[in-house]
């Protein structure tokens, strides 16, 4: 898996995959996670975030290629200003090839002052997941030098945010309109209850949360685990911290266990 | 909403304007809104009439319905149309007692739900069949939203417990995160604040305390200290605050 590809092997293994976890009885979350790390590999952005619209309205980040405390602060943000809610309001791509720029500071000041405190990322751009008339949330993708994506890796992209939209929605939403809700609700609280979870591993751990998420994860995916099941076992305490990580991989912090 | 005093009675002031506001407002009969629906002590806080309070005596006598599912798996249950055989299946017998015994064609019930944990279930019923507009939908699923979270407030009071010792102080505990009755109370939980959930699971490994317990001893920090709910669960993310099982 780790041998080095182009990217049409890449681009080929990313859709045969998310395919096969369409396929079976999958967790949305673990679906997200998995497009948005595609989506940072084919795209070779920095970091991307998956925002999904909730019952009032509200942007909140579902997934994201990584969890540090400065990108989910940036995602934050992104709720209320910036190219990612501009994107959502609008059902159409929105991109800002430089974020240092004159006009995208003056369409987004708040957020363009963050980011030029942190020097991160240069320029971003936001597709909408789309689903007939009705806008689901935003794929968001940031690259650290300023530029336009090309026509194609827009199209990609854009491809990417629709397999997203299709993972939402589910055979049955074909029949009911209303399961789309039902999808988008149960997406929601799971993120809730893997953010508690990571919470639980950084503090059993004494790990970073980017690195309690990836422990979750690496846990999760060969064992074909359901992040959100293996997060609220572990909420609920039906699941011991320390069985995550087998004897001789424990890390430097001392296990309380 | 009157919510901040700490007597029993609350819930069913909530749980009744709450129904209240989806009969008002949305295309159903009637609500009713029941508690710890997944475990054996269970209770209908208030429903609008007695057919809603039948729907929830049917359930929890036959233990299954859509109220239970809802409860048990955490996702909206939507039935618009309960003569239809598919929706029939997943509950015969409750399904059955329904058209034998009421005129119910049609149950929405959403859970209140906060990551792991199910406070509750707000049940929706209407006589004909069909299903809520998109929009009446988003405003359901708000309301459930927003009974979880006053009723999870509710539950973490910090005043609930500081009454005796801080006496009436109400006026001052609401101009703080840490008081139910804040809006910064709805804002630090809705919206995505991750650094609130990852906090509460920080600190239920701490204390080795649920995570509504959790929850509840972050807020008693912040009220106690007169600060906002998600700065204190910033400095228990960043390592600067730590709690003990001795903190009281």
């Amino acid at each position: 898996v780790t041998k080095p590809a182009g990217r049409e092997e890449l681009l080929a293994r990313a859709f045969v995959s998310l395919a096969d976890t369409l396929v079976d009885d999958y967790d949305i979350i673990d679906l997200l996670d998995r497009l948005v790390g595609y989506s940072v590999e084919l795209l070779a952005a920095t970091a991307a975030g998956l925002m999904l619209a909730d019952a009032r309205g509200q942007l909140r980040l579902v997934a994201s290629t990584t969890e540090t405390a400065d990108f989910l602060e940036v995602m934050q943000l992104q709720a209320e200003e910036g190219p990612c809610v501009d994107c959502f309001s609008t059902g159409t791509a929105v991109s800002a090839p430089d974020l240092t720029s004159a006009s995208a500071a003056q369409r987004w000041p708040r957020f363009t002052a963050i980011i030029s405190g942190r020097q991160t990322y240069a320029s971003a751009h936001a597709l909408p997941l789309r689903l007939r008339d009705q806008t689901l949330g935003s794929l968001n993708l940031f690259h650290p030098a300023p530029g336009a994506l090309p026509a194609a890796d827009l199209t990609l992209g854009q491809a990417l945010a629709d397999v997203a939209t299709i993972g939402i929605l589910q055979e049955r939403a074909i029949r009911r309109g209303e399961v789309v809700n039902e999808q988008l609700q149960t997406a929601l609280t799971n993120r809730t209850i893997i953010e508690q979870a990571k919470g639980v591993l950084a503090e059993h751990f004494q790990l970073d949360m980017d690195h309690a998420f990836e422990l979750l994860r690496g846990y999760a995916r060969p064992r074909q685990l359901r992040l959100a099941e293996l997060a609220r076992e572990l909420v609920t305490r039906q699941l011991d911290p320390g069985e995550l990580i087998s004897p001789r991989q424990k890390p430097g912090g001392k296990p309380t266990k | 909403l009157a919510i901040a005093a700490g007597d029993p009675d609350d819930e069913r002031g909530l749980a009744r304007q709450i129904c209240l506001a989806c009969v008002a407002g949305l295309d159903i009969d009637g609500a009713s809104l029941s508690l710890l629906t997944t475990t054996a002590s269970r209770q209908t806080l208030w429903a609008s009439d007695p057919v809603a309070e039948l729907l929830e005596d049917l359930q929890f006598s036959l233990n299954e319905g859509a109220c239970i599912q809802a409860a048990s798996s955490g996702v909206p249950v939507l039935v618009p149309d309960l003569a239809e055989g598919v929706e029939v299946a997943r509950w015969p017998v409750f399904a059955a007692a329904l058209a034998e015994r009421t005129e119910i064609r049609a149950v929405f019930a959403l859970p209140l739900q906060w990551g792991a944990t199910n406070l509750g279930v707000l049940d929706l019923y209407r006589r004909l069949p069909g299903e809520l507009s998109r929009s009446q939908w988003r405003d359901a699923l708000a309301t459930a939203e927003i009974a979880t979270l006053l009723m999870l407030g509710l539950h973490t009071d910090p005043r609930r417990n500081q009454v005796e010792t801080l006496g009436n102080d109400h006026t001052d505990g609401q101009l703080h995160d840490g008081g139910a009755g804040a809006s910064g109370w709805l804002d630090s939980l809705s919206g995505g604040r991750a650094e609130v959930h990852q906090a509460t699971g920080m600190v239920l490994v701490q204390l080795g305390v649920t995570s509504t317990e959790a929850l509840a001893r972050l807020r008693a920090h912040a009220f106690a200290h007169q600060r906002l709910l998600i700065d204190v669960a910033r400095d228990v993310v960043d390592r600067t605050l730590v709690f003990t099982k001795d903190d009281k």
